[in-house]
């Protein structure tokens, strides 16, 4: 009997030219299992903009539109204009971004088009850098990790940014975070966001990078379930941008997360005790938010 | 119809007319006023169509590519600093072969902040893949709008028309407005060679390897050098219907002319009375006015310059480090033909100073008394 | 109106845009290791004497597929009814699951498929060799010459199988009371043995001269005729205690009657446990004297604890050094013991006299159980010559015919699962005797191990599916514990402890459909796949495949990262080098 019980049918082609182990894949396969055929994707530069396949091959069974990098939020924007226009009301238009295109160069039009309450999905496959690129930090790279820009001593002093939060103060129907750890939970949400048309719907998605994370690629999925279970990815849900769910408790010490990733090779104990006081802070903030956060 | 309507309006009756679909667009004077009234005959369901209120140009011209790869009619207008901040997307479109058409309002680049005329904003884009019309009058705006999408949907390839700010964009004038049956005729709905569609799904603009991008770029120049035929065919059906044409250039006392001079925009319309005052005076001169500078009409210039003694360009635009673009464009053109006259360069007008008549005959009398010219370029009417 | 129109198809449109599947690419040139679905022999399967395939069978029961079930039980063992009742479930003890939360109840969910089977007459067709026209006498139905009977004849040969007492059975029938094991399930299974072509032949013991001239009658001798004779204490006035095994005799043929009175068991095996227990629950209040500790009694841990519950005091460290009458009571001298810092070889304390303190015991019946050895008819003598192969669970004589024991008369261990063991061991050892001659037999046993062994696997030997397990054993750190969460044992009902000693019916009830679901659920099914998909979920290559209900690795694409093998949580697959 299934561990997990998801759709059967694939949207994605094998033969893509991901990296061994890729999240950034296993995601795209789950959220497509989701989504279905009357699916349109759009995808800025990215480590998918280069999977979606070179010319003349395509990775995918649904039609993709590749936009410029930071574009990802209005390119989706008018791609649902248009189908409105033509009354298509079956489709779905689904953004496919990475971190890059979604919290730096692509975030104004991200929130330009969250503001506007536009009818789409926007997902965020999240690697924690500008992977496609060879590694560079980008402003989704967690707190203590190196990178090729922030090297040596040089590693990231800042915070992770809260994409998700910044959602929910557009206020948008539906935010959430998802991992590829947690396959019915990810699906579940695609499905749920599908399902709600008529305005701004935005997922989180944790998607492993062995390559980038320096980690071995049997473990891509494992890595994800830590980043759940050590509460320094929760699985939440915000909806209209005040009602928060969250999905799992974690229980686990964060050491358990960072020690097994060459990124973050170089952190000392206390180093750990920071992210440790740090990923309980976020995660009281959290709880907070949540009803039963509110009550206690 | 005639109307008497501000050049902004020539530009959104032609939209109207042309029962554009999909338009974004972010406000930069002196464009604001195509995009306000755009937005009402959005909000009072005069135009069935959807106005996204972008939070830049640069997602104006995003959602404009995303729509138009949807296969629907497009639009979308800016000027100046909102041109530049397109450049990237004003590449991918015509690479992506959209039909896309957009209204250009010349104006000047900052810094210093300067709302006026000037052409190095839109001449600056001239290697973006972009068809490019100068226009000179509103009715010229209107009926040039509307040939743009039909030659857009023909060619596949984006079309700008440009028009001047303030001179142009702001000045009232009687326009026709053309009959809403008689633009169906000429401009029927699109249909769209392509069209992302579930049904029969395809990817876009996926990863060009080395081995296969030099034909796809070819492939654009090859519908670029079509561009002068189409166009003709288009303002053939087009005079037809509406009984006007202007043709990719424009012949003012040219034939028997000694010195020519090179002009776009509005400052062509101030060329007109030079000449005729010129002429009167028995000076042997001419005008042609450029429309069409993207595909540069290399044959007709050639063609019309050729015979002469002299041409005079007036560029009210630089290219910083070289030279104004219309002559550095007409100088090259001429080159290689058999019949080179001198190109006496001239750089007027820029940032929103008027182009005047006393401007224009002090460059025809320049031109006429220096044999060879005395610089790559002489900026005329800067103040010491 | 159309001219500007026609031109349009002379336009060539040569733009980046695609629909030819990445099909086309080979990405499994990528890999420099490749997965592979290799099942291995979980820890539970290793330790069961009789080798059962029991992730196997614990997966079948919680898809609810009981009759395979059933079927993967009996390819190995005949009684699973009885041994879910009286085994002492060693596959427990080395349960994976243990460290984590609890071991499975393996022996509860053994007896749930083995009633089931038994309340459904259930008959699962089992693989059978074509009958060889060979014959083999067995000598005693107990549970060792049932199961040679049973595996004999699977395995092509004719079986008549001679009982001296009344009924098949021996100690399942003679020995352990019914409160233990019910005449109902002992009679159904002994039928099931019979329908594959068995002969029991009761009410005839065998003689010394029957045996003379076996060779004109059979091609071999099994004999499991058990330990039939109680051990003598040697102790003035031991004559006044009753035979342990004859009690259990006849409180079996219905001999027994209520005891309202006191009464002291010498001894510290199964048997005495056995008899403490009947003897509560004929109302008499028992003493229970063992001469070492608790801790060093032979019999099953969790009878000992029973037997406690149930009201037996257990007086450790005590010797019988007397017995002598006193009106209607006897008097039963007993030595203090203690513990000496020597060993005996089985790694139990060795006691000695504590002084010379005495104590005496005031009590109405004596019964002694301290050990049995055969009866003197099977006194043999151990055949140490070159002639005899000494297996771990049987011997084999090289006679003509040849000659196997089996059961308590060769086992260390004196359980009915090693009997059956014994009784299969026998079967294989024979087997291959007649058709690959004495040398081969210790290697084609040895490709029957279930795991390090002792164990062997019948489906093995018979050429099965489960010739392609890994003996590999499959160890805690194997499994990927993100994929199960904490769950008690499922408990059985049970009549309370006060009410057990009232009769002599079973204390614990069968698992009901739902426990079993729920308790099987737990099973981490070490190094067997149950079909739980992760491989084929996680793979970002879409390259598992299903290739009929199996699942396969589409090698066109595998890139060899690994996630399958990490993400099994049963360690059913393995990375290798890619040649």
């Amino acid at each position: 009997m299934a561990q997990f019980k998801i759709p059967d049918t694939d949207y994605m082609y094998s033969g893509h030219v991901g990296c061994p182990g890729c999240g950034a894949t296993i995601a795209m396969k789950f959220a497509l299992k989701a989504m279905g055929e009357k699916t349109m994707v759009v995808i800025p530069a990215c480590c998918w903009g280069v999977i979606a396949g070179p010319y003349p091959q395509s990775s995918l069974k649904v039609p993709i539109l590749q936009a410029a990098f930071a574009t990802a939020g209005a390119t989706a924007s008018g791609l649902r204009a248009a189908l409105d226009m033509k009354g298509d009301s079956e489709t779905t238009v689904m953004a496919w971004a990475g971190d890059g295109g979604t919290f730096d160069i692509g975030i104004q039009a991200l929130s330009g088009a969250a503001e506007r309450n536009e009818d789409f999905i926007y997902v965020c496959y999240d690697n924690e850098a500008y992977m496609n690129t060879g590694v560079q930090r980008s402003s989704a790279t967690p707190f203590g990790t190196r990178t090729t820009t922030t090297p040596g001593k040089g590693w990231k002093k800042s915070r992770k940014k809260n994409m998700v939060e910044i959602l929910a103060a557009h206020r948008i129907p539906y935010a959430a975070t998802a991992s590829i750890a947690y396959p019915e939970d990810m699906i579940q949400k695609f499905e749920k966001a599908r399902r709600m048309k008529g305005g701004t719907r935005f997922l989180h998605v944790f998607a492993t990078c062995p390559t980038g994370w320096r980690i071995p690629s049997e473990m891509s999925v494992k890595i994800a379930r830590l980043a759940v279970q050590s509460n320094v990815f929760p699985l939440y849900e915000v909806e209209n941008g005040v009602d928060y769910t969250i999905n799992v408790k974690g229980n686990r010490p964060v050491t358990d997360y960072l020690k097994i990733q060459g990124r973050f090779k170089h952190l000392t104990d206390e180093d750990f005790e920071q992210i440790q006081d740090m990923v309980n802070e976020d995660w009281e903030l959290l709880l907070r938010k949540t009803i039963s956060g509110q009550k206690g | 119809m005639k109307q008497v309507l501000e050049g902004s309006h020539a530009v959104s009756e032609a939209v109207r007319l042309a029962k554009v679909q999909v338009m974004s667009a972010y406000p930069i004077t002196p464009q604001t006023h195509i995009v306000e009234a755009l937005s009402e005959y959005c909000s009072d369901g005069t135009m069935n169509a959807r106005f996204l209120c972008v939070e830049s140009e640069h997602s104006a011209m995003a959602a404009v590519i995303g729509a138009s790869s949807a296969g629907v009619r497009t639009f979308t207008a800016t000027s100046s600093q909102g041109l530049a901040l397109m450049h990237e997307l004003l590449h991918w479109t015509s690479a992506a072969r959209l039909p896309v058409v957009m209204a250009e309002v010349n104006r000047a680049l900052a810094p210093g902040w300067n709302i006026w005329m000037d052409q190095t904003d839109s001449l600056a884009q001239r290697d973006t893949g972009w068809i490019q019309f100068y226009c000179e009058d509103g009715q010229e705006v209107l009926d040039t709008t509307l040939m743009a999408y039909r030659l857009a949907e023909t060619v596949n390839l984006p079309v700008m028309v440009v028009l001047d700010a303030f001179f142009l964009s702001h000045t009232f004038e009687p326009v026709d407005i053309p009959d809403q049956r008689l633009v169906d005729r000429f401009l029927p709905p699109l249909s769209p060679r392509i069209a992302l569609d579930t049904s029969d799904p395809f990817a876009m603009g996926q990863m060009a390897p080395p081995n296969i991008y030099m034909e796809m770029r070819h492939d654009i120049q090859k519908a670029m050098e079509q561009v002068p035929d189409i166009f003709i065919k288009v303002e053939e059906e087009f005079g037809e219907i509406f009984g006007r044409t202007y043709g990719m250039v424009e012949k003012v006392y040219c034939d028997d002319a000694q010195i020519i001079m090179v002009m776009t925009g509005t400052a062509a319309s101030t060329c007109r009375k030079v000449i005729s005052d010129l002429r009167s005076q028995g000076e042997k001169v001419g005008m042609l006015k450029l429309k069409m500078f993207r595909p540069f009409p290399l044959n007709l210039m050639r063609e019309h310059l050729g015979h002469v003694q002299k041409i005079a360009v007036v560029d009210r635009n630089f290219s910083f480090g070289a030279s104004g673009i219309f002559a550095q464009e007409i100088r090259a053109a001429l080159h290689n033909n058999q019949n080179h006259p001198p190109v006496f360069g001239y750089i007027a007008g820029l940032g929103g100073r008027d182009v005047t008549p006393e401007i224009l005959t002090e460059i025809y009398w320049k031109t006429k008394n220096n044999t060879v010219p005395i610089d790559e370029s002489v900026w005329v009417g800067l103040v010491d | 109106m159309e001219s500007g129109l026609k031109h349009a198809e002379k336009i060539s449109l040569f733009i980046s845009r695609s629909n030819i599947s990445t099909e086309i690419n080979k990405t499994g040139t990528w890999r420099y290791v490749r997965p592979i679905y290799n099942e291995k022999t979980a820890p539970c399967s290793a330790a069961c004497p009789a080798g059962e395939d029991i992730a196997r069978i614990e997966m079948l029961s919680n898809q609810g597929r009981y009759h395979d079930a059933a079927k993967t039980i009996l390819l190995e063992n005949p009684f699973p009814a009885v041994c879910g009742r009286v085994c002492f479930h060693p596959c427990e003890t080395v349960c994976n699951r243990s460290g984590f939360d609890d071991s499975v109840a393996i022996h509860r969910v053994e007896r749930f498929i083995g009633d089931n089977a038994i309340q459904n007459e259930l008959t699962p067709k089992l693989k059978k060799f074509p009958d060889n026209g060979k014959t083999v006498c067995i000598v005693g139905a107990g549970p060792a010459g049932l199961a040679a009977g049973y595996f004999l004849s699977l395995l092509g040969y004719s079986c008549d199988i001679y009982e001296a007492q009344p009924e098949p059975g021996g100690i399942l029938r003679w020995g352990i009371p019914r409160y233990r094991l019910p005449d109902g399930v002992v009679t159904s299974e002994i039928e099931r043995i019979k329908k594959s072509g068995v002969n029991i032949i009761c009410n005839t013991p065998i003689t010394q001269s029957f045996l003379q001239d076996i060779k004109d009658r059979y091609h071999a001798v099994f004999i499991g005729c058990g330990h039939g004779q109680s051990l003598k204490m040697n102790i003035p006035g031991e004559t006044m205690a009753i035979d342990g095994l004859e009690f259990l005799n006849d409180l079996r043929k219905g001999k027994a009657v209520p005891f309202n009175g006191t009464a002291a068991v010498i001894g510290g095996g199964n048997t005495a446990i056995d008899v403490a227990r009947s003897l509560v629950r004929l109302g008499t209040a028992t003493t229970l004297v063992y001469r070492r500790r608790k801790q060093d009694m032979p019999a099953f841990k969790d009878e000992v604890e029973m037997a406690q519950k149930e009201g037996i005091i257990i007086k450790e460290l005590y010797s019988p050094i007397e017995i002598n009458k006193d009106n209607s009571e006897y008097v039963l001298s007993l030595q203090k013991m203690k513990t000496s810092d020597m060993e005996t070889d089985r790694g139990r304390a060795r006691v000695i006299p504590d002084g010379q303190v005495t104590q005496q015991l005031r009590v109405q019946k004596i019964i002694v159980a301290i050990g049995a050895e055969p009866s003197a008819l099977w006194q043999l003598p151990s055949y140490e010559n070159a002639g005899t192969l000494n297996l771990s669970h049987c011997s084999f004589t090289i006679s003509d015919p040849p000659l196997l024991l089996g059961g308590d008369l060769t086992n260390t261990i004196k359980s009915v699962t090693d009997a059956i063991a014994s009784g299969k061991q026998a079967a294989m050892a024979l087997d291959t005797f007649f058709k690959q001659g004495k040398h081969a037999i210790t290697d084609r046993l040895n490709s029957c191990l279930v795991g390090n062994g002792p164990a062997l696997s019948m489906e093995c030997y018979m050429g099965g599916k489960r010739l392609t397990r890994d003996s590999q054993i499959v160890s805690s750190e194997d499994i990927n514990l993100d994929y199960f969460y904490q769950a008690p044992r499922v408990e059985s009902e049970s009549i309370a402890v006060d009410k057990r000693i009232n009769s002599f019916d079973e204390i614990e009830a069968t698992f009901t459909n739902n426990q079993a679901m729920e308790e099987t659920r737990r099973c981490f099914n070490c190094g067997v796949c149950n079909a739980c998909d992760n491989c084929r979920i996680f793979c970002p290559e879409i390259a598992v495949i299903y290739k009929g209900s199996e699942r396969q690795i589409n090698l066109d694409y595998c890139k060899g990262c690994g996630i399958c093998v990490f993400e099994c949580p049963r360690n059913a697959m393995d990375l290798e080098e890619e040649l």
